[in-house]
């Protein structure tokens, strides 16, 4: 149980599924990606909304792992996942940079942007969640699947 | 991530299997690119029926290696994308860049 007021007025009590502090490292977040996954399987949560859970948590943890921890391994980052009563999730993740600012995020289906091999990360985020947000200083975001 | 890569008719046909996502998938896909293009082979296909995840890492990979294939006058085309795969490309606008196939036969037969 970690909601925040805001959250709990909205969503209601929310129960706690997972909270994992892990290593900066790309095998260490396709760890907890994979252990999102089989949680969601035992919810009985359909295919199609575990997979834009998933992606949208690697995505969420490949940011912090990059931009958050500089690629830094001896930094940690947090995943927590989170249900309502309702069988909505709530997906946290938070690292220890400085944050970032939404305004700076390109949008990547620009044309002039069609060929660039980073930058589509938040954009697919938004995609795939129902609701996304941003704690100061950026670096905690905070994504709701219902 | 496994990776296989065979020779069919002067295309070469990348297999993947698994998720395809920041790491050492992303990684190893890069390395078989590299070497791939090294070699002068830039008719190539890739099966993703076996990646039930495409990350916007690997995305941002297929698409400069798809830019850097083309500018020496090859391809790089799709066959038989998962739904999710397909989902994602979507998502972010890229599906109409790549050439999409439902059988590996099909996109070597295609490079003819």
């Amino acid at each position: 149980m970690s909601a925040e007021p805001g959250d709990g007025a909205q969503h209601g009590k929310l129960s706690e599924l997972f909270d994992r502090s892990v290593a900066a490292d790309a095998e260490a977040i396709a760890t907890v990606v994979d252990t999102i996954s089989q949680t969601l399987v035992q919810l009985g949560v359909p295919e199609q909304k575990r997979f834009e859970i998933a992606l949208a948590a690697q995505e969420a943890l490949a940011n912090a792992v990059v931009h958050g921890c500089g690629n830094d391994p001896t930094k940690q980052v947090r995943c927590q996942l989170q249900a309502d009563p309702q069988g909505r999730i709530l997906i946290c993740v938070t690292d220890p940079g400085p944050g970032f600012s939404e305004d700076h995020v390109p949008d990547p289906k620009q044309q002039e942007r069609m060929y660039a091999d980073h930058g589509r990360g938040v954009y697919l985020i938004r995609q795939l969640m129902d609701e996304v947000r941003f704690e100061r200083p950026g670096n905690e975001i905070r994504m709701w699947k219902y | 991530m496994d990776i296989n890569v065979r020779m069919r008719s002067q295309v070469q046909v990348i297999q993947l299997r698994g998720a395809l996502r920041m790491g050492p998938a992303v990684d190893a896909l890069r390395q078989t690119l590299e070497e791939l293009i090294a070699n002068g082979d830039t008719r190539i296909v890739m099966n993703l029926s076996e990646v039930p995840m495409v990350d916007s890492s690997a995305i941002g990979l297929l698409v400069r290696f798809l830019a850097m294939i083309k500018e020496k006058g090859g391809n790089l085309k799709l066959a038989q994308p998962s739904k999710f795969a397909v989902q994602t490309l979507r998502l972010v606008g890229l599906l109409k860049l790549f050439e999409t196939f439902e059988s590996d036969e099909a996109a070597v037969e295609s490079f003819a």
